[in-house]
């Protein structure tokens, strides 16, 4: 006699493998309301403030965007190489998150604009290191790397190679839908190390490119990494909260288990800490140096309500969920770890609006500049889930011929 | 397995029945088993599986165990620990009531109290705590270490480990009684039903375990003893560095010479635009000439305007100005050095006055006066001046004893700071500073040695010193004369009792 009872396999039609009318309605409301949402928040920043303000709200709310995107990437990556089982249920959720990389490559357009024509990047600014006192030896050197053409391609390059993985694993597991061919999952193994080492590579310098280069002089190897992190972090957000909505709205209700959100209520304590654990170590790095070149970035941050908000992250970003989702019981409620997710997902924008931001050189740009700054992320969020609800609408949500379903099936903690 | 009757077994006579245990040959069979022995009371029924079989701590009615608010325990402990410890270590405030606990350091430029640099071993450390507590922890809640388990008698349960489960209720279960757990497993489907009996095996240490031990601890005694021999042994072979680098340090002293530069000076010069704390001349800098030679330059501008360039330029380079002094034929200095150097001569500096000093000095000193900068110059004297001129300045320190005594010969006697002729009035303070800035007869210039600032600081203290011996009741404010006045009683009777008293001896004596 069985004690967990293995949730019964449903037929591959199932309608509790689509997603719900109600659900699929939203589409086009969500893409034309995001994008009049973006537009007026980029607006309201260039006017209130300047373009270089705008673009950066614009820049903030396209970077977390992309962090969720190829978060969920990472998590489909790191699936196939641990071989694990437990994530079968989810992990459709995840391989719809990832392809969004794809339109989210669009949105990257006026970001390369900009790169042209000086209006977001210092470095793009004509006369700037002339303006700051920078030698003009080292600055033909960072020169070399930070020149718009060369700054295009390598933003290619990464999109990319983040379009590519997302699209090759996303179809083979589409096919694998239909076909159920155990070879598919051996290949999607096979070549998930690569990848994963490609992945590394393109994060670590994507966030060198995109957000470390807005303050052209500082540097620091851990940056790409400290961004990675807010992004595992928020796609394992993203994953509990989507189930446990998709639920609530009718979909896949037996198939994600309690169990499921237990491991990923555990998997998103474990990065609120390594989270915490990248930021303070490469707070302390420079603090213990305490060389110039390196300190500014942190002076800049510590200084009027970019301190405060430091202070905010540290407490609100890693002590008071730390301790909010250590206790196995909150991690066994449904509604608990999504609203938990809920309350990571927010924060994991203050997080990147402390670190873009401040670049943009003036302060917070009071009321009008944090309006631009939330309309920015709504906008943007809003298309991105409308994309998602349009590519979601004519597939299963669940990758339901996986070889490994039975297993995440029955799956259970200890 | 329902139409067979299960086997018993009966405890041997004289033998302590630890419990009964049945075997089972599949998870499904032990699991319903578990749950009616749950259901009929047992409350501390254990369970033995080749593999961990899920829900079997539910189906037996174990409750969670405590082991995660022990960890939680342990890991705020550990916290508390470190940071305590640190900030015990190294603040300040907390010296007030526990002065020699606290080392004060001062590291890498931080506050004494700077979290971010306690974060790591804050974090370590309740890491640590946090695993010894659950380790142990465990260990504790499980009853570990256990030697022995009366399980272990059965050749049975061997197999607990292959392919057979096995449910045990132990005869300190408040429901136990032997033959109703016997009658109760078997109906629950055990293929086997045993009781369990206390281990027989010898209690006795295998010889052959005794003898490893022996020469384990025999051998052990080895090194202790080699290195006791080496100790009160000779060798004539050279001595074994296990750290050369540490016993032969690659660090030189100053004025060595080095093969690691063309140069050969282990000393090196100042890195081209590198700016010191109190140098002086660094061109572009804003340097207060006057403060760093004791002359009123737009006076002696007037008087010799080549002299200001010499000096000006001297300062920029850094150089102490002695050779300048000297070479220009500043007054005293040019008349003397011959009579130095050739005559052993004691002169003293108050009649070796120099015939004309024209020079305008400054007459004051630039500092505040105020009681730091006393200090400053007082203990600075002490390091520097009071060799020679004695710690009264009297001129009779312990070089100038120990010249006394050895009657050297080309001795020159230090200066009396007390004499009237280096009183303010005839020997500006401007003179003063330069004087051990640059030295006079015998005496070497300090300007190397004693930054500008604490030359002026000695400078206001030799003044001080000098008030001290010459000063009279009037100068000092009135409030205090009549504790000046009571000092000065209870010193003269001291003197007295102590002249009294030694006549007194001395009268014994005879």
């Amino acid at each position: 006699m069985g004690h967990h009872q293995a949730v019964e396999r449903k037929p591959a039609n199932d309608p509790a493998f689509a997603l719900p009318q109600a659900v699929s309605k939203l589409t086009l409301p969500l893409l034309a309301g995001g994008l009049v949402v973006l537009l007026v928040g980029v607006i309201i920043g260039c006017m209130a403030v300047d373009t270089r303000f705008g673009m950066s709200a614009y820049l903030t709310a396209l970077i977390y965007c992309t962090t969720l995107s190829i978060g969920s990437l990472f998590f489909v990556l790191v699936q196939h190489l641990t071989r694990a089982g437990w994530s079968v249920v989810v992990r459709r959720i995840a391989e719809l998150m990832m392809v969004m990389i794809l339109p989210l490559a669009v949105l990257y357009l006026p970001i390369l604009v900009a790169a042209y024509q000086g209006t977001l990047y210092a470095w793009s600014i004509e006369g700037w290191a002339e303006g700051h006192g920078v030698p003009a030896a080292i600055w033909a050197e960072k020169e070399r790397y930070l020149s718009p053409g060369w700054f295009t391609l390598r933003s290619l390059i990464y999109l990319g190679i983040w379009s590519g993985l997302a699209m090759w694993y996303y179809r083979n597991s589409q096919r694998q839908d239909e076909t159920g061919e155990i070879t598919l999952t051996e290949r999607m193994q096979a070549r998930s190390g690569p990848a994963i080492i490609l992945f590394a590579f393109c994060t670590s310098f994507a966030a060198f490119d995109w957000v470390m280069s807005l303050a052209p002089m500082w540097f620091s190897t851990m940056f790409g990494v400290y961004l990675f992190t807010g992004s595992i972090l928020s796609a394992h957000c993203v994953l509990a909260l989507a189930s446990f909505l998709l639920q609530r709205a009718g979909a896949m209700r037996d198939e994600v288990t309690v169990e499921h959100y237990h491991d990923l209520g555990k998997l998103i304590f474990g990065f609120i800490c390594f989270w915490g654990y990248i930021a303070f170590s490469q707070y302390m790095l420079i603090w213990y140096g305490n060389i110039p070149e390196e300190t500014h970035w942190f002076y800049v941050r510590s200084s009027g309500v970019w301190s405060t908000l430091g202070v905010v992250l540290m407490v609100f970003h890693w002590g008071v969920p730390f301790a909010g989702t250590m206790s196995r019981h909150v991690r066994r409620k449904p509604w608990l770890v999504a609203t938990w997710a809920t309350y990571i997902l927010i924060i994991h924008f203050v997080d990147l609006y402390w670190v873009i931001m401040p670049e943009a050189g003036f302060g917070a740009g009071a009321a009008a500049g944090l309006a631009a700054s939330i309309l920015c992320l709504v906008g943007m969020l809003a298309m991105m889930v409308g994309g998602l609800f349009r590519l979601a609408s004519g597939v299963r949500i669940m990758a339901v011929r996986d070889p490994r379903l039975g297993e995440s099936l029955a799956f259970e903690n200890i | 397995m329902a139409d067979s009757q299960p086997q018993t077994i009966t405890a041997e006579d004289g033998k302590t029945v630890h419990g009964v245990v049945g075997e089972y040959m599949d998870v499904d069979s032990l699991l319903s088993a578990c749950e009616r022995v749950r259901d009929a009371g047992y409350t501390k029924a254990d369970a033995f599986t080749p593999f961990p079989v899920h829900g079997i701590d539910k189906a037996l009615g174990i409750k969670p165990t405590v082991l995660p608010w022990i960890a939680l325990v342990c890991g705020l402990t550990g916290t508390s620990i470190a940071l305590l410890m640190q900030i015990g270590m190294n603040g300040d405030w907390f010296s007030s009531w526990i002065k020699n606990f606290s080392y004060e350091y001062i590291i890498s430029g931080k506050p004494y109290v700077s979290l971010p640099a306690f974060i790591p071993v804050t974090f370590e450390l309740t890491i640590l705590l946090a695993s010894f507590g659950t380790f142990f922890g465990m260990w504790a809640l499980n009853g570990l270490p256990k030697f022995s388990n009366p399980m272990f008698t059965s050749p049975r349960f061997d197999r607990a480990t292959d392919d057979t489960f096995f449910l045990f209720l132990p005869a300190n279960d408040e429901k136990f009684d032997e033959s109703g757990a016997k009658v109760l497993l078997g109906e629950l489907g055990a293929e086997h039903v045993e009781p369990v009996v206390d281990d027989d095996t010898s209690l006795t240490i295998p010889k052959p375990l005794l003898v490893g031990l022996a020469a384990t601890i025999a051998l052990s005694f080895i090194p202790a003893l080699v290195v006791a021999r080496m100790r009160v042994t000779k060798s004539t072979s050279p001595r074994f560095h296990i750290f050369p680098d540490m016993d032969f340090s690659p660090a030189k002293d100053a004025q060595q010479t080095t093969t690691l530069f063309a140069d050969g000076r282990a000393m090196r010069p100042l890195v081209p635009g590198t700016v010191v704390r109190g140098y002086p001349g660094i061109e572009g800098l804003d340097v207060d000439y006057e403060f760093q030679t004791g002359v009123d330059m737009e006076a002696l501008a007037a008087i010799d305007a080549s002299r200001v360039e010499r000096l000006v330029a001297l300062v920029d380079e850094g150089e102490t100005e002695a050779e300048e002094v000297d070479g220009v034929g500043d007054g005293d200095v040019a008349s003397e050095a011959p009579s130095d150097s050739d005559e052993a001569a004691p002169v003293d500096e108050a009649e070796a006055a120099p015939p004309e000093d024209n020079t305008p000095w400054l007459t004051s000193n630039p500092l505040l006066l105020d009681e730091a900068t006393l200090r400053r110059g007082q203990e600075q004297f002490h390091i520097y001046c009071a060799v020679c001129h004695g710690m009264n300045g009297r001129g009779n320190g312990l070089v100038n004893q120990r010249a006394q005594k050895i009657l050297a010969s080309t001795w020159t006697p230090p200066s009396n700071m007390h004499d009237p002729t280096l009183h303010q009035d005839k020997y500006a303070d401007g003179k003063l500073f330069s004087t051990i800035s640059n030295g006079i007869r015998r005496m070497p210039g300090y300007a190397a040695q004693i930054k500008a600032r604490d030359r002026w600081a000695i400078v206001g203290y030799v003044r001080a010193l000098q008030a001290s011996q010459s000063a009279s009741i009037n100068d000092i404010p009135e409030e205090q004369r009549d504790s000046i006045a009571e000092e000065q009683e209870a010193v003269k009777k001291a003197i007295a009792d102590a002249e009294a008293e030694a006549a007194k001896k001395a009268a014994e004596s005879e």
